[in-house]
């Protein structure tokens, strides 16, 4: 068959050419619904719209390029080679042929998708810009339960754990976190990594149930990219700190579900070399763990790593010393301001707070914190401790040296980056609506009335205190905000003027509809001013003003007559959904009236 | 041998032989039931059955040896039959029945006594053999003895017994290395060799490494295949998704509940709740379920760039010329002219712009002087005004005006004494049009003198709808819908002469006119305008409107334009030179439009509706060709009063000022000035 064979009746070009549907496409690459499925998925090939559909508008449609993307890759050959090893251990079960099943077992066909990562991301910055659903579906499996038995492995779920850990700690240690929110669905985060905005949701720290309505292939072969992806962006970006990866934990901290404490203590232990604490951590471990037979040579093992993996670091820190001190100038304010938000407090969490989220947040912005239970750096009647983090009604024994405030003042202090009032958060007290910070306030056109009227006012304060610091950016922002408002007052003037101007013109048509001459006019103009309060006056001002009214109105509909159906179809969409915003912010602001009312009336 | 045989069958069958025994017993025992004669030595049978069971009936034989046959053949013989020597067995003598009864009776073993037949004698069973039968009957072996279910007890030996299965000898390759492992074994071994077997578990590699090296080569890091387009981010959360938000965004109960009522997919798929603490809050149940929505989007959805247009409406609409420059154009209302009585219908406005005549349903022609708005004259015709034309031509003040169902041509006596006079000339036929043709057909019209007003009326066969005049002011044009092929009609008024040139018609004709220098002609039909050339007689253009039903029509001065209204509020303008279909179809007005008019000198044009307003515009038609008329809306006129849902009934332009007259349902005619 020449290469050029095309069948009869197959279009050269057109849609009919460059698009097929999915069914055409799995017949294409002689391969199950399933492989396709997950073929798709790894390579990120996704259906596209054409113009035409040829075939019929229910049907999904392939780019024939995308398929012919797919029809090289290795990876449908290492597809095959998978189902035909699972055929022939399955045959040499069948035939009792025990030491063929085992061998075959012992050397599965594996593939790897570091390869793909670099094709779908080329540059790293492409990486971080689609992390926001890998973020939330590895934090997501986190939370699941790992059970055995369940239809997700043990193994991935503690995967996940310790890669969202080992994410959390990189952007805790290099305060690159930026917002946080909580909501019913859980707690969502947005950091900023190489200029990219990365948000991501984490359910809470509660059992999740495995429902029944959801396809587990489906998501475990999305988790299956997203693991190796976040694997090397992890590797990528502890590469850029000076930190080894993957990293080794104290285990002790692991076993407690302490995984984020003993990663940062990693990542600063590979700081600062021959931290004596760790080292008697460790022993006091292996003191403990001398019972348990099997385990201990493990953690032995672990040790001489561990031990072997810090006079490695030594120079390499030192360079980094030198780096982090030259860093630190070229940082924009916004980092420094995250840095030190937290800087000389030290928190303490209760037995109820959620202890992952707060040991993330807290020491993103330069905090110091504690937990009650083992492990913990330091007890709960330390005297340095500023904060204590409770959510009980009550708290039974007090330390005056400290303030007890809620967790929700922790979210709210970094959402504004300001030290709020602890007044508002005091243990027993509901709190303050927690507002949402991905909220443009202005572009909705609704300000909830705890942002207008507290945190505003406080955010302005604590500008005025930073003002009069010298600092350079500070100083940029300062000019920005002195141009801006300048050249709001030169817009807000022409404005004015323009209005001086209408109004006279209206002032004008008047006379006219009055029928009075211009020489008349000229005479009532000096007059006008003495008696400025006429009700006749006023009259004739409403009339004009209807008429001004019906003069716009008028002009709108004349410039509609002219608009092509497809336009003026457009312009209706808008305003249907300018209609519908304006109605939402009216249904709040009547909620708001109504809510506020009944209140007073309660209060009387 | 056969108990050989038996030990080597599996072990089941060892227990089905073990049940087996017993039973072949009982079965002998039966046989020497039946055939048993004697009955006296049981022992000796008894015996006998266990030495040699099959033999058993030949021996104790009966003692006649007929076999089976019917023992009727020997029913009428003294024998029954033949003993084993071949003497005849005389048949015993027969007792009588009460004989055999009585003996009966005095014996008390009669019961066990059989009459053997076929022996002719009486066998009297023995006490065990009734004891078999009556167990028999009851379904249980005939011996009482007997073990159904014996333990089974292996009566061969093995051990010890070196007797071979099969006495064959060993074949060789018992003794000779095999083959087929050999070459197994080769296969192997070259397997493992070539390293194709492995047996030690794979050496697991680094997972993870430096994937993005330096990124310093830009061009190399390009993805290769198909654009990509990433995936919509999911949307970030309000304030209302927080776990303690403000009061206004909780929805009351009631708002809930209002949304059961709501289609599936308007619900809000989110409904705000308020929980006091952050340890109260739940586990989120859709979370797994929200999860992999996002997958099934990411990899099901389509992808297709799409420009948001985030615009001001305003910016979609054309960009006007500023109106001051078009200026000047009609704008406020300067006069009313109030006198009528009833709707008016039609205006005209003198050549001169000095008068106005305007025709109403009241039955009065008036006509006014413009500058002052005073009536010069009030003329009653007594009959609906439906249109009414002043001549263009300054020289002849005649207005014609249709009435009722003629046409009347009157002077309106404006002029000085020797227009007046022409036009009395004008105004007087000679000799009536007789009243039939000379094919004894009815002439579509008849010139007629009327006396009242010292005119002519032009009586149509049918009802006259809209009259028209030449520039020139001597023809004139009247359409009469009705008419079919005798509808529009053309006049001479200076030789008092009718025609009707167009016969053929596509649709009822609603107006025609002239073109206002050429000898051309425009009928406009509901849905189509023809332009006709006088000289050739001919059709040279048909403009399709596209609208439902066209009301009025109107020629640019220049006469290559065309405006047409229609009754369902469009306007369209045609270029004649462009093409035959609209260049700009203007949807102004919500209702009729029941008049457009051009302006004779400025770049004007009107409209006027039912819904009470009248659209001016600025209609510029440039004397280059390549250069599309400019059409901008100026100003929408209001001020007439519906009445019975009419709105204003005419509209026309002064000759020379900028100014429009309307004329309105509600009996006034209004001037609108700059």
């Amino acid at each position: 068959m020449p290469k050029h064979y095309r069948p009869a009746g197959k279009k050269k070009e057109g849609n009919a050419a460059k698009y097929i549907t999915r069914t055409k496409a799995v017949s294409y690459l002689q391969i199950s619904l399933a492989v396709f499925r997950k073929l798709c998925i790894l390579k990120g090939v996704f259906p596209r719209e054409p113009k035409k559909k040829v075939e019929g508008n229910h049907k999904t449609y392939y780019h024939m390029k995308d398929i012919a993307f797919l029809a090289h890759d290795p990876l449908i050959e290492k597809f095959r080679e998978i189902k035909v090893h699972r055929k022939k251990v399955k045959k040499a079960i069948a035939k009792k042929n025990r030491d063929l099943a085992d061998r075959l077992l012992n050397r599965p066909p594996t593939y790897k998708l570091d390869r793909l990562i670099i094709e779908r991301y080329p540059t790293f910055v492409d990486a971080l810009r689609d992390l926001d659903d890998c973020l939330t579906m590895v934090h997501l499996f986190a939370a699941l339960p790992a059970v055995e038995g369940e239809r997700v492995q043990v193994q991935r779920i503690h995967n996940c754990r310790r890669l969202s850990h080992e994410w959390q700690a990189y952007i805790s240690r290099t305060n690159a976190l930026r917002k946080t929110f909580i909501s019913v669905k859980g707690i969502y985060y947005q950091a900023e990594v190489q200029g990219q905005k990365i948000t991501w949701l984490t359910p809470h720290a509660l059992q999740q149930v495995l429902t029944d309505d959801v396809d587990f292939n489906v998501m475990l072969t999305f988790l299956e990219f997203y693991e190796t992806l976040l694997g090397f962006i992890n590797f990528k970006l502890y590469h850029s700190i000076n930190v080894n990866y993957p990293p080794i934990l104290d285990p002790r901290l692991e076993a407690l579900a302490a995984e984020l404490y003993a990663l940062s203590r990693y990542m600063s232990s590979g700081r600062l070399p021959g931290n004596p604490e760790t080292n008697g951590l460790i022993k006091d471990k292996e003191t403990e763990n001398n019972e348990e037979g099997s385990k201990t040579v493990e953690s032995e093992l672990r040790l001489a790593q561990l031990q072997h993996q810090l006079p490695a670091n030594e120079p390499g820190t030192l360079m980094h010393l030198v780096e982090e001190s030259t860093a630190d100038d070229t940082e924009d304010s916004t980092v420094k301001e995250c840095r030190s938000l937290f800087k000389n407090l030290k928190f303490y969490l209760s037995r109820e707070v959620p202890r992952e989220s707060l040991l993330f947040i807290i020491p993103a912005f330069g905090g110091t914190v504690s937990w009650e239970g083992e492990g913990a750096p330091f007890d709960e009647t330390d005297q340095d401790i500023t904060h204590q983090i409770v959510d009980r009604p009550t708290q039974s024994h007090v330390f005056l040296s400290r303030e007890y405030v809620q967790p929700q003042w922790v979210f709210d202090c970094v959402n504004n980056c300001i030290v709020l009032p602890t007044e508002y958060y005091v243990v027993g007290r509901v709190p303050p609506p927690h507002l949402s910070p991905f909220v443009d306030n202005d572009e909705v056109g609704y300000t909830p009335e705890f942002e207008e009227k507290i945190l505003k006012r406080l955010r302005a304060a604590s500008k005025d205190k930073v003002l009069p610091l010298p600092g350079l950016g500070d100083e940029d922002q300062d000019n920005s905000m002195v141009d801006a408002r300048s050249e709001y007052n030169e817009v807000a003037e022409k404005k004015r003027k323009l209005d001086m101007l209408e109004k006279q013109y209206h002032e004008e048509l008047k006379m006219e509809i009055e029928g009075e001459t211009f020489s008349s006019l000229a005479n009532k103009k000096g007059d006008n001013p003495t008696h400025a309060v006429d009700n006749d006056a006023h009259a004739a001002n409403d009339q004009v003003d209807d008429l001004v009214e019906q003069a716009k109105k008028d002009e709108a509909e004349m410039s509609k007559s002219f608009v092509s159906n497809k336009t003026e179809g457009l312009i209706r969409a808008i305003e249907i959904n300018k209609e519908r915003k304006r109605s939402n912010v009216e249904l709040l602001k009547e909620r708001k009236r109504k809510a506020s009312s009944s209140a007073s009336a309660k209060r009387k | 041998m056969g108990h050989a045989n038996e030990d080597l069958r599996p072990d089941n069958n060892d227990g089905l032989s073990s049940d087996n025994e017993p039973w072949s017993e009982q079965d002998d025992d039966e046989g020497s039931l039946s055939f048993d004669d004697s009955g006296s030595d049981d022992s000796d049978e008894d015996e006998a059955v266990a030495g040699e069971s099959d033999s058993s009936e030949d021996e104790v034989g009966p003692r006649n040896t007929v076999g089976q046959v019917p023992l009727e053949w020997y029913k009428d013989e003294e024998h029954i039959g033949y003993d084993i020597d071949g003497r005849k067995i005389k048949k015993r003598d027969r007792e009588g029945r009460i004989e055999q009864y009585l003996r009966n009776a005095d014996d008390a073993k009669n019961w066990r006594k059989i009459y053997d037949v076929y022996n002719d004698e009486e066998v009297q069973i023995t006490k065990d053999e009734a004891k078999i039968i009556s167990r028999l009957l009851k379904g249980k072996t005939p011996h009482a003895n007997v073990d159904p279910y014996p333990d089974y007890v292996d009566w061969f030996e093995y051990d010890g017994k070196g007797h071979p299965l099969s006495n064959a000898p060993e074949p060789k390759r018992r003794f000779v290395p095999s083959k087929w492992e050999q070459k197994k074994v080769v296969k192997l071994v070259r397997a493992i060799r070539n390293g194709w077997i492995k047996f030690d578990k794979p050496k697991e590699e680094p997972n993870y490494y430096l994937l993005w090296g330096d990124e310093t080569d830009t061009a190399d890091n390009k993805r290769e295949g198909l654009s990509y387009i990433p995936a919509p981010k999911p949307n970030l959360p309000g304030h209302e998704e927080s776990y303690n938000p403000s009061v206004e965004y909780i929805p009351t109960q009631e708002e809930i509940d209002s949304y059961q009522l709501m289609y599936e997919e308007d619900r809000p798929k989110f409904i705000p709740r308020r929980f006091e603490t952050l340890r109260s809050v739940p586990a989120y149940e859709k979370a797994l379920r929200e999860g992999f929505d996002r997958c099934l989007d990411l990899y099901l959805c389509p992808r297709t760039r799409k420009k948001r247009i985030n615009v001001d409406p305003e910016s979609l609409k054309p960009k006007l010329p500023s109106k001051k420059d078009l200026r000047p154009y009609p704008r406020t209302c300067y006069l009313e002219f109030k006198g009528h009585n009833g709707p008016v219908k039609s205006l005209s406005v003198e050549a001169t712009g000095q008068w106005i005549a305007s025709g109403s349903s009241d039955g009065t022609i008036r006509v006014w002087e413009v500058e002052t708005g005073r009536c010069l004259k009030v003329l009653n015709v007594g009959a609906d005004v439906h249109d009414i034309a002043w001549n263009p031509s300054p020289e002849r003040p005649i207005l014609a005006a249709i009435v009722g169902h003629d046409l009347l041509l009157l002077d309106a006596e404006v002029g000085d004494e020797e227009t007046k006079m022409r036009t009395k000339e004008l105004l007087c036929v000679d000799e009536p049009t007789p009243e039939d043709d000379a094919d004894g057909k009815k002439p579509a019209v008849r010139w007629v003198k009327h006396e009242k007003f010292d005119g002519i009326t032009l009586i149509h066969h049918k009802a006259v709808k809209t009259v028209e005049w030449h520039s020139k002011g001597d023809y004139f044009t009247t359409v009469v819908p009705t008419g079919e092929s005798r509808a529009v009609l053309l006049h001479q008024l200076s030789k008092k002469r009718s025609h009707h040139p167009f016969r053929k018609l596509p649709g009822l004709p609603v107006a025609a006119t002239f073109h206002p220098t050429q000898k051309m002609f425009f009928v406009a039909t509901k849905k189509f305008v023809q332009v006709y050339d006088l000289q050739k007689a001919e059709v040279v253009k048909k403009l399709e409107s596209g609208l439902r039903e066209i009301s009025s029509i109107s020629i640019h001065p220049g006469g290559d334009n065309v405006i047409v209204g229609s009754k369902d509020g469009k306007l369209c303008w045609f270029d004649t030179d462009l093409s035959t279909k609209p260049y700009k179809m203007l949807k102004t007005h919500k209702k009729d439009i029941t008049s457009v008019t051009f302006h004779r000198r400025y770049p004007l044009f009107a409209s006027s509706s039912e819904d009470c307003t009248a659209y001016v515009f600025h209609g510029m038609v440039y004397s280059d060709l390549n250069q599309n008329p400019l059409i901008v809306p100026l100003e929408i006129l209001r001020g007439h009063l519906s009445l019975d849902r009419r709105g204003v009934l005419d509209c026309k332009f002064h000759p020379r000022q900028p100014w429009l007259f309307t004329a309105g349902a509600d009996s006034v005619i209004r001037l609108y000035c700059e």
